[in-house]
């Protein structure tokens, strides 16, 4: 069996170990909770395409993530659009966004694309937060443009609540499972495929790779657009999950939790970002009463992995599993 | 004419402040190509260490400033140790000092926030008073912040330039290996320009505060202005970043009278990346050549 297929087939199968999870309990926390993991675990795919496997140091993925939020609640609130339609339109803006910042962007080197990106999104809190122009008027008050402070809310669903009544939030579960498998045959696609052993090259002999014919720019491009298609998917379906967009999408500390997924789990690979997700959230479900400590205990892990375990826990496996099986040939980076 | 007057009053005084920021970020890129990401967290530890020594100990307001130049010196030590240290050398650091900072980072804000608490305060070192210029009234808080931060940056200048450290350091910032091989000890010049960013920090953090107000999370958009003078500078040219600290401080007090500040810091961010796209390493950096 190929690698591809191999890894496609074990897709699968947690699919379906997955699906079978609302049947298991019926306390609807956990389920809802779950959904929530399906939703970073997809955003944690898509960036790990564009940090740990095209090497490109940008940050915009939680902006791009909030600007499908606010796309599919404003297509919602303000044109009545489907909350489904206006989450796949969401979707496609996002890529258009993403080309853009990408143009501007990928010429540039690793810590200057870093800045640039980080300042792009930084640009668009300070442009939805300080925007105290009313407009609209709706019953409730005053409406900035982009919800302001408050953020937007009442802009529909996807329809679950009155087709299922209390039972929506299984319906949701079910479509978070669905556009997580879709995020990670991507990548699988994206890492065992050219797109993947363009990168692998010029990582591994940039001179020779470019001589070949080999362009960073057309690759790093493609993947900087294809990853943001999905995470403009994810926001739109944030936004349905909870019914309300606010700026704080775009807070440090969510960042900090996203990074953390990625360098825990072990960035470039595929899935380093799925399992650092389910312990992140895991954990965070541990220390929820420790309220104010969470961050200064993400800060800490953060250091200790960057510092210490530098290819996260499916690297530290994989060097255990080489040194329990010598004769074993290397594999290939990136499996 | 008065407005001009007040446009450049106001504007060398937010030039002024950014240099002293921006200064220390970019000492730091140009030694180690390390992106400091926690400086933001030493703005704000500096401007609430000053504040407690004026207020809960008591103190005269040089000895809240001398404490916080200290800790904050300390504390990027501690950045150094444990974040650039253990990593020096290796393929991605660049990469790997920046998500580490950004850790760093957190806690110092989120250890601040549990000691002061959430709500806003005000510094308490403030110099009453104002001078008259035609019909302007100019805070005597913004002439010595000005005043403050022109003699360090001669005092930069000079370390940099004159002594041995500053030898030392542009040696090392020039190419590590042959300064290692003329005996400098690279680990502890690039522990005192770390210290030295810290120290610098606090300071800039102390006038931020003075001016707005104290906040655990104040030093975000400072540090952000720092890394975009960085930018238009080029990462790790020291006088540029000056000049362009300078320069932009002008322009975003033009911005702010003519737009209004809500636009203004959206327009500047514009600006910087038509500049990255003409000049995609700065408008005072040199073109590097780079090699496989």
């Amino acid at each position: 069996m190929t690698p591809l297929r191999r890894d496609v087939v074990v897709t699968l199968i947690l699919v379906v170990l997955a699906a079978t999870v609302p049947y298991l309990t019926s306390t609807r926390y956990i389920v809802t909770q779950t959904t929530l993991f399906f939703i970073w675990a997809i955003v944690v795919t898509q960036w790990n395409l564009v940090l740990g496997v095209a090497g490109i140091f940008s940050l915009a993925q939680m902006a791009l993530f909030a600007a499908g939020a606010y796309t599919t609640a404003m297509l919602g609130y303000y044109w009545g659009v489907p909350i489904a339609l206006a989450m796949l339109a969401a979707a496609i803006i996002v890529v258009i966004l993403s080309v853009i910042i990408g143009l501007a962007c990928l010429r540039l080197r690793g810590p200057y694309v870093a800045l640039l990106t980080l300042a792009i999104a930084q640009m668009l809190y300070l442009l939805i937060v300080n925007d105290t122009d009313c407009f609209t008027n709706p019953p409730s008050g005053c409406m900035p443009l982009f919800g302001g402070v408050r953020g937007i809310s009442r802009f529909g669903d996807l329809g679950f609540r009155a087709l299922l009544g209390s039972k929506w939030y299984i319906a949701h579960y079910y479509l978070g499972l669905v556009l997580l498998a879709l995020a990670i045959i991507v990548s699988i696609v994206i890492i065992r495929g050219p797109l993947g052993l363009a990168f692998q090259a010029l990582r591994d002999n940039p001179g020779y790779a470019m001589s070949r014919g080999i362009s960073r720019f057309k690759y790093q491009l493609w993947v900087f657009a294809v990853s943001a298609f999905f995470t403009g998917l994810a926001g739109g379906f944030y936004a349905a999950q909870f019914a309300v967009v606010g700026p704080t999408v775009f807070s440090l500390s969510q960042l900090l939790l996203l990074l953390s997924m990625m360098v825990v789990g072990g960035l470039g690979r595929i899935w380093g970002p799925v399992l650092g997700a389910l312990l992140l959230m895991l954990a965070d479900e541990g220390v929820r009463e420790l309220g104010d400590w969470r961050d200064i205990g993400l800060g800490l892990i953060l250091i200790l992995f960057v510092v210490l375990f530098r290819r996260g826990l499916t690297g530290a496996f994989e060097d255990l599993w080489r040194r329990l099986r010598p004769g074993k040939p290397l594999t290939a980076p990136g499996s | 004419m008065d407005v001009v007057i007040q446009i450049i009053a106001s504007g060398l005084t937010l030039g002024a402040m950014y240099a002293v920021s921006t200064v220390g970020l970019s000492l730091v890129y140009g030694s180690l190509n390390m992106l400091n990401m926690a400086h933001g967290a030493l703005l704000a530890l500096g401007g609430y260490i000053c504040f407690y020594t004026m207020t809960a100990l008591g103190m005269p307001a040089i000895v809240g400033v001398l404490a916080a130049v200290a800790v904050c010196g300390l504390v990027g030590l501690l950045i150094y140790i444990c974040t650039a240290a253990p990593m020096l050398g290796s393929a991605q650091f660049e990469t790997g000092v920046f998500i580490a900072t950004i850790g760093f980072g957190a806690i110092v804000e989120n250890v601040i926030l549990r000691m002061f608490g959430p709500q806003p305060q005000p510094q308490s070192l403030q110099i009453p008073g104002d001078i008259v210029i035609g019909h302007v009234h100019i805070p005597n808080q913004n002439v010595m912040i000005l005043t403050v931060a022109l003699v360090l940056m001669v005092a930069m200048a000079l370390l940099l330039k004159r002594s041995r450290l500053g030898r030392a350091i542009r040696a090392t910032a020039q190419n590590r290996e042959a300064a290692q091989l003329m005996g400098v000890r690279v680990g502890w010049i690039y522990a005192a320009v770390l210290a030295l960013s810290g120290g610098l920090a606090a300071i800039s953090g102390i006038m931020v505060s003075s001016l707005y107000s104290l906040l655990p999370n104040m030093g975000g958009d400072p540090m952000l202005k720092a890394f975009i003078i960085c930018i238009v500078a080029g990462l790790g040219n020291v006088t540029g970043a000056v000049i362009a600290a300078i320069a932009l401080g002008l322009l975003e007090a033009t911005l702010q009278y003519n737009l209004g500040v809500q636009y203004s810091f959206a327009l500047l961010l514009f600006l910087v990346i038509i500049v990255l796209i003409w000049r995609p390493y700065g408008l005072f950096g040199r073109k590097q050549v780079v090699r496989l």
